[in-house]
């Protein structure tokens, strides 16, 4: 799908197959109104600050799937404990756990014997989660790294940007006080001496 | 401890070491670096190399000056490996959601499967266990499709966000030396515009 409004210089952020580029374009819409890009810098800057906000959406969106995709080993991992009679392996309930765990998304039964075994030894649903982010817990940390990388050169870019217009301005700004003074230029008497030396 | 001797045999025999003979061996051992060819400059490809110019002249303007050209380039080539790195990110990321894994299955993913192989062909059965496939164990509906790829993608993702870091460090350093180069040669412009008002 072609993508509109795009400055066909800089290269064009690539996107999943499963990612709109309508969303796309609405946010970097939405950053160019709030920036309002002068020049090429700035325009590499407001894509940059795109391309890492999409970026961390989409890492923070595979965040919460991760975490609720591990919902189901995490709720069999906890149910084989609770279903254990003393004397018996994890194993023994290991069928019973798998079968629970499986029918707990969609049955409300389910449900509540699961709630029934949690409350038996003071526990509820968000140990299920608990346990979830405890089995991923080493793909989270290494998304959190990225996330924490991208934020910060997210921030970095938008104040890259402010410095750049800052002092751009602040450099137009000397360079015309310069020339109002007459620094670094020939001043007119110079200039008068310099064509009388010539003659 | 080795002996005099043992070091002297050792010492001959590394002598003959010396890698691959034949010019097929030197070229195939010339790449055993070769990893991801990220950290190759952009300009090796006749297209990015025509990217770069346009990109380039944009951001250098009208200006003829070497050394402006010379940062315009700098910024430019950084903002194009910036895109490559994106991009490499994603195909990653696409790769991933449609094979299940990178590399492909190999048909002994555990060592106990390798003694397994080889206790029954002492006993003179010959198992050969089923090639097993990764993208069988993706989920098929999305967003957790994209996310299992991302978590599965999670250790080279982290090696990719290192480059861009690189990239957009190396991106903001010459951004900060164009700036300077644009303000000298602005008051060189200035001055000459003034000057040529007096003579």
């Amino acid at each position: 799908m072609p993508r509109i409004n795009e400055l066909t210089l800089l290269p064009k952020l690539p996107l999943l197959i499963t990612e709109s580029a309508d969303e796309f374009d609405a946010l970097r819409d939405a950053f160019e109104e709030e920036i309002k890009p002068r020049g090429i810098i700035e325009q590499i800057y407001v894509h940059d600050i795109c391309s890492i906000v999409w970026e961390i959406r989409r890492l923070r969106r595979c965040k919460v799937v991760i975490i609720n995709s591990a919902f189901r080993s995490a709720l069999e991992h906890l149910l084989a404990r609770l279903l254990r009679q003393p004397g018996e392996y994890e194993y023994d309930v290991e069928d019973e756990a798998q079968a629970l765990a499986q029918v707990w998304f969609t049955d409300e039964a389910a449900k509540k014997r699961v709630s029934e075994l949690l409350s038996r030894v003071e526990l509820d649903e968000s140990a299920i989660e608990a346990e979830a982010i405890r089995k991923s817990s080493s793909e989270l940390e290494l998304l959190d790294r990225m996330l924490t990388s991208l934020e910060s050169r997210r921030n970095k870019a938008l104040g890259c940007v402010a410095e750049y217009r800052a002092s751009l301005a602040q450099q137009l700004r000397e360079s015309t006080d310069r020339i109002i003074d007459g620094k670094g230029v020939l001043r007119l008497e110079d200039a008068a001496s310099q064509q009388s030396t010539a003659a | 401890m080795a002996s005099e001797r043992q070091i002297a045999a050792n010492r001959r025999n590394a002598r003959k070491s010396t890698g691959p003979r034949s010019a097929e061996g030197r070229k195939r051992a010339s790449r055993n670096a070769y990893r991801h060819g990220l950290t190759l400059s952009i300009a090796s490809t006749a297209a990015f190399a025509k990217q770069l110019d346009k990109l380039v002249r944009e951001i250098a303007g009208d200006s003829k000056d070497a050394i402006m050209l010379e940062r315009a380039r700098e910024i430019a080539q950084a903002e194009l490996d910036l895109a490559r790195v994106r991009r490499a990110k994603v195909a990653l990321i696409e790769r991933a959601s449609a094979f299940g894994e990178l590399d492909p299955a190999q048909a002994f993913s555990t060592v106990t499967e390798i003694k397994r192989f080889f206790n029954a062909l002492d006993r003179g059965r010959l198992i050969v266990p089923k090639p097993t496939d990764p993208s069988a164990t993706m989920p098929s509906q999305e967003p957790d499709r994209t996310a299992e790829a991302v978590r599965r993608v999670l250790p080279e993702l982290r090696k990719l966000d290192r480059y861009e870091r690189r990239a957009a460090v190396r991106r903001d350093l010459a951004v900060l030396d164009f700036l300077i180069e644009y303000n000298a040669n602005t008051i060189n412009s200035c001055a000459r515009a003034k000057r040529s008002q007096f003579f």
